[in-house]
């Protein structure tokens, strides 16, 4: 560990929610009948983690802060063949790119734990250890993300994804109800088999590059230098088969992250977790864990990048895929859970549309559409769990929404921006821009069926929230339909539990959709 | 001088804005609208005896439209002053008169407003000097029309023939705009003096010139838009004087001379004119002939003349000026008005408009018969009324025509001239003894006048269409008003009009133009049909009409069923848009439609394989491992 300089203040993002973590396990032994003191804990430690990002924001020009970095001794004691023998690898490399999805994920954690955020009142004493539990988790998952976006070997990246998706999986469990239990199976199958999709993906990327660091520099190893490494284990390997085996493992590793995005035919579980768990942890699923996705994803997919390759016909295919069923079922959902959850398989596929181009223009693109997409689905799910609150019985069917915006013209307000946005259309000025600069690389690379077929779902998907939206802007059918409403406010009101930390987790994402919305600039500048 | 010319226009237009704001107070109603028209008239003498001779008067200022100018000029010289004063003495006419005749109606000061918005359009047509005022003016009469035709709004009779006019003037309005438009292209101007001296493109000339003559045919009621103008008399009789009198109807003579020296030039489109005025001239008389209503009869009478008019212009020589189209223009003013204004007189007084009805109830009126009288001989063209004149200038012109190489053409419009002349002294002449010849025995009473009439006539006289029935009713339900003094007087100085109106066409060139033996051959043949109506008639005892067999006439009174042509044009426009219609909701649109039929399947089937079982879960992902390993590794290069 000669070589090893650790640099902390670089390693905040990560360290706090780990810090938080083992803040609230030391709490729940000492009083374990606190309710609320471990998710304040927890959003503390998510603020501290945005908050500690921030200063990886301003990095232009690719320059990054690392860590952990290993001097080329040890490199090349390590049996890495690199080209001059004398690269510097750091296994932490954060530049703007990883810091803003650090900060996205930070951010969309701290409103999932205020969407989450426990009632005064205790229903059952028997539940007393569950919110303790549900914010170490919700940590646990927040750490994995912000590492994964920052790892650069082999072996951190897989631990860091597991990491990031195992809490998931107990969270959705412990939601509680039946469908949850059936929700966290299948989650737990699919995410066992992807990772072996993972594993299997990063052996054969040791096999063909010789190197564990997933870096430009190893990927660079596998077509044609090796010839500078003699005594290398990869002489023996002719240069086309190492280049198929690197291709293989990278399709491979899509495949595997496919699982965590959703994309299509990697996504049965989504409808069935999003609907199953509560309405914070569908929350975390469709946000934080897509930032952790996609964040892993962009480490493999930038190390090949610098191949040179042409295009993945495979991703191609996925996003069309994705976007297409994604589409057509959202279409059909009357319970906005699951509408929200086939629309996330639909965005999965714009998300991962512009990495067809395998290229810095293709990644950037692709990590602002999956920050347009984090920020609205936010603001959606917010609404929906705020309505939810109001009305337990029926918040979840379209219906209930009927009339929103004479009831609650702010909530509504709120709720037409996001999905907006998402269709793409103004006043969601984001949500178009996304669409747009998403559809920039498939175009520069001469995809012109991918566009087409993107065009078309871009009109299926205008139907598919612009369904929800009518409901929201007109008036409920008659004056018969007010009295029970009225007496459902009532009883709601009597119920009472009118939490100020779900609209505060409300208000907080809004903020950020209308100011992006107004000011999409600073959006494509931060990845810029 | 040229605010004469301007306030000429722009005083009824006013008149009518301020008509429809008091149309509350009825008396300052048509103070406002009788005044106006006073002032319009002075003015207009005052331009005819002494024109400004310009054709750059402005008015608003030339339109910014690129390369084609619009200067949006008047004019004025001894042609437009006459018809405008002529137009303007009609209207005042028919505004007193109108004063009288619309007394119980409640809607009596948005019809005067509409009769000086009327006035408006036709002197701005009459005096300008632009291709766009003068489709302006033309379209302010149409607009017009239909609001004085279907006055009587809550009879749905006068909302159809309202419809009707306004639909059948505005199909040939097309051709109109586009002839405009065709001679504006080829002057590049819109100025009628750059468009009478251009020399350019021949087809756009011949585009310009036919478009012009079938609008003309569509306001004036040549065949084959004839229908309108008899269903038009369901609009109160002072409309129908003003209509046919002076202005709409005879607008498209006075387009058609301002366009003279083109149209001089031009053999074809003259020939067109020719055929279809000589057609119409007969059949409009013959029909005349037959008809049971007298107001209908006169509709009849106007066709016919209003196609002599033209017929001067299609067969007179170049050098001979559109003179004889003018005279017979104003003569006819004069005595159309006359004989409306007296028709509506005796319908007031009898309390109907069917012949039948008004057998003999002529005698017993002094003035009134004077008066009709006069105007009867005058369209029969009795010497020395004014219609002798006008008429006998026609059959000259177009004589002179012919003669002066005008070929088929010209001769075509003087046999039609001449048969025409006899059918007007026999249908003058019929109208005259129904309606002057007391009835026999049977005595006075206007009961006893329906049994005069064989059985099965009155199953004709009942099923025609007795036009201004709203009229009648009102005569029932108010009882006869006397006539006031100057209603009557309006009536008299028009037939004063008749006789002395013949020196108002001394000042115009070629007004007057009469050879010695056409002269005396039409009044052979005037004579001749006149007697021979009155011995077939039995010195007025019986109606000559009723010697038509049966179904003749009584599909002679319905127009021939031309009506029923027009409904089925209609018919096939609306069945082509239908199809229309159909083919754009179940083939056009089917495409669109169609995505979201798939689009709604494709979820439908999508639901069926999404059952939340982890096994197929499990399975999917295995098939995409596969799927994109595969594609992955056949296209990594």
């Amino acid at each position: 560990m000669n070589g090893l300089a650790i640099d902390y203040a670089t390693l905040l993002p990560a360290l706090l929610p780990v810090a938080g973590l083992v803040l609230v396990l030391a709490v729940d032994l000492v009083n374990p009948r606190l309710r609320r003191v471990p998710y304040a804990i927890a959003g503390l430690a998510a603020l501290g983690a945005a908050a500690a990002a921030v200063p990886g924001l301003a990095l232009g020009g690719g320059s990054t802060r690392e860590t952990f970095c290993l001097t080329g001794r040890d490199v090349a004691a390590g049996a890495a063949p690199t080209i001059d023998g004398v690269s510097q690898v750091c296994l932490w490399q954060a530049d703007a790119l990883g810091g803003t999805l650090q900060l996205a994920a930070a951010i969309s954690a701290l409103v999932c734990i205020a969407l989450a955020w426990p009632a005064t009142r205790r229903r059952r004493p028997a539940d007393s250890t569950r919110e303790p539990v549900e914010a170490v988790l919700l940590l646990a998952a927040l750490a994995g993300t912000v590492v994964v976006a920052a790892s650069r070997d082999v072996g951190t990246w897989l631990i860091a994804l597991e990491l990031a998706t195992l809490p998931v999986i107990a969270l959705v469990a412990l939601s509680g109800r039946r469908s949850a239990v059936a929700g966290a199976t299948q989650l737990l199958v699919t995410s066992l088999v992807s990772f072996a999709l993972l594993v299997l993906g990063v052996a054969l990327w040791f096999t063909a590059t010789g190197s564990p660091f997933l870096t430009p520099d190893a990927a660079l190893s596998s077509g044609g230098a090796f010839t500078a490494a003699p005594g290398g284990p990869s002489t023996v390997v002719f240069p086309s088969t190492s280049a198929g085996v690197v291709g293989l493992a990278t399709v491979l590793v899509i495949a595997g992250v496919g699982f965590k995005l959703s994309l299509v035919p990697f996504h049965a579980w989504t409808p069935t977790a999003y609907a199953g768990s509560s309405v914070p942890i569908a929350t975390f699923l469709a946000t934080v864990s897509k930032v952790a996705a996609l964040a892993a994803l962009l480490v493999v997919l930038r190390a090949v990048a610098a191949l040179g390759t042409p295009a993945l016909l495979s991703i191609a295919v996925l996003a069309s895929l994705s976007m297409t069923l994604g589409n057509v079922m959202a279409l059909r959902q009357d319970d906005v859970v699951r509408l929200l959850a086939w629309s996330t398989v639909a965005q999965a596929g714009w998300v991962v549309l512009p990495l067809v181009s395998i290229s810095a223009l293709g990644v950037g693109a692709s990590a602002t559409y999956l920050l347009t997409y984090v920020v609205a689905t936010l603001v959606a799910f917010a609404v929906v769990a705020v309505t939810l609150q109001d009305r337990p019985g029926d918040g979840r069917s379209i219906a209930a929404y009927e009339g929103l915006w004479q009831r609650h013209p702010w909530r509504a307000g709120a709720l037409a921006l996001a999905l907006t946005s998402l269709a793409g259309l103004p006043p969601g000025v984001i949500g178009l821009v996304g669409k747009v600069t998403a559809l920039r690389p498939v175009v520069a690379e001469g995809w012109v069926w991918l566009a087409v077929v993107a065009a078309v779902n871009a009109v299926i998907g205008v139907a598919v929230y612009l369904r929800w939206l009518r409901a929201v802007i007109t008036a409920p059918d008659g004056e018969s339909d007010g009295e029970p409403d009225i007496a459902r406010a009532r009883s709601g009101a009597r119920s009472g539990r009118r939490r100020p930390a779900m609209v505060a987790g409300l208000v907080l994402a809004s903020a950020v959709l209308v100011v992006v919305s107004v000011q999409p600039d600073l959006l494509l500048r931060l990845l810029g | 001088m040229s605010w004469i010319v301007r306030m000429i226009v722009v005083l009824p237009a006013l008149a009518a804005l301020a008509g429809l704001l008091a149309r509350r107070q009825r008396s300052l109603a048509s103070v406002i609208a009788v005044a106006v028209s006073a002032c319009v008239a002075v003015l207009g003498l005052v331009q005819w005896v002494a024109p400004s001779r310009t054709a750059d008067i402005t008015t608003i200022g030339s339109l910014p439209l690129g390369d084609l100018s619009v200067p949006l000029h008047l004019l004025s010289d001894r042609l437009s002053g006459l018809v405008a004063f002529v137009v303007a003495l009609v209207v005042l006419g028919i505004q007193v008169f109108t004063a009288w005749y619309l007394r119980d109606d409640p809607r009596y000061g948005q019809f005067a407003a509409t009769v000086s918005l009327f006035a408006s359009g036709m002197l701005l047509l009459v005096q300008s000097g632009d291709l766009v005022l003068l489709l302006i003016g033309w379209e302010v009469m149409g607009w017009c029309s239909w609001l004085l035709i279907g006055h009587d709004s809550e009879r749905p009779a006068a909302r159809r023939a309202a419809y009707k006019a306004f639909l059948v003037t505005r199909v040939a309005d097309i051709a109109m705009v586009v002839g405009i438009v065709a001679l504006s292209v080829q002057a590049r101007s819109t100025d009628l003096m750059a468009v009478l001296t251009a020399s350019g493109d021949d087809t756009l000339l011949t585009v310009g010139l036919v478009g012009i003559i079938i609008g003309v045919a569509g306001k004036s009621g040549l065949v084959p838009f004839h229908d309108w103008l008899p269903d038009a008399m369901e609009g109160p009789t002072p409309a129908s004087a003003l209509i046919h009198a002076a202005t709409m109807v005879a607008a498209g003579t006075y387009v058609i001379a301002r366009l003279f020296s083109l149209y001089a030039e031009h053999d074809g489109a003259r020939t067109l004119l020719a055929v279809l005025t000589a057609v119409t001239m007969v059949y409009a008389a013959m029909l005349a002939l037959a008809q049971t209503d007298l107001k209908r009869m006169l509709a009849y009478s106007t066709l016919s003349q209003v196609a002599i008019m033209l017929s001067a212009l299609a067969a007179a020589p170049a050098e001979l000026g559109p003179g004889a189209g003018i005279s017979q223009l104003i003569g006819h003013a004069f005595f159309k008005a006359l004989l409306f204004l007296g028709a509506g007189w005796l319908s007031v007084l009898a309390g109907a408009t069917a012949l039948a009805a008004l057998r003999g109830r002529l005698r017993p009126t002094g003035a009134l018969r004077w008066s009709m009288g006069m105007g009867f001989a005058a369209l029969a063209g009795v010497p020395p009324l004014i219609g002798f004149f006008t008429k006998d200038t026609v059959i000259d012109a177009a004589l002179e025509g012919a003669t002066a190489g005008g070929g088929l053409r010209a001769w075509l419009v003087v046999v039609a001239l001449f048969v025409t002349v006899a059918l007007t002294a026999a249908y003058c002449a019929r109208a005259w003894l129904l309606l002057d010849t007391a009835v026999a025995a049977s005595g006075e009473l206007p009961e006893a006048a329906p049994a005069v009439v064989a059985e099965e006539h009155v199953a004709v006289v009942t099923t025609a269409d007795s036009a201004d029935d709203a009229e009648v009713e009102r005569v029932h339900a108010h009882g006869h008003a006397a006539i006031t003094l100057s209603a009557a007087l309006v009536v008299s100085v028009l037939a004063a009009l008749t006789l002395v109106g013949t020196l108002f066409l001394t000042t115009l060139r070629g007004g007057l133009h009469l050879g010695l033996v056409s002269s005396l051959l039409s009044l052979l043949l005037v004579a001749g049909a006149a007697y021979a109506v009155w011995s077939v008639s039995d010195r007025g005892r019986l109606d000559v009409a009723d010697r038509i067999p049966v179904r003749v006439r009584e599909s002679a009174v319905r127009g021939f069923g031309v009506d029923t042509a027009y409904v089925g044009i209609g018919r096939a426009v609306t069945a082509v848009a239908r199809l229309v219609v159909v083919l754009d909701r179940d083939v056009v649109d089917a495409y669109p439609r169609a995505t979201a039929v798939v689009a709604r399947a494709a979820g439908r089937a999508g639901e069926r394989g999404h059952r939340a079982v982890p096994s197929l879960s499990l399975l999917s992902l295995l098939a995409g491992v596969v799927l994109v390993a595969v594609l992955g590794v056949t296209a990594w290069r």
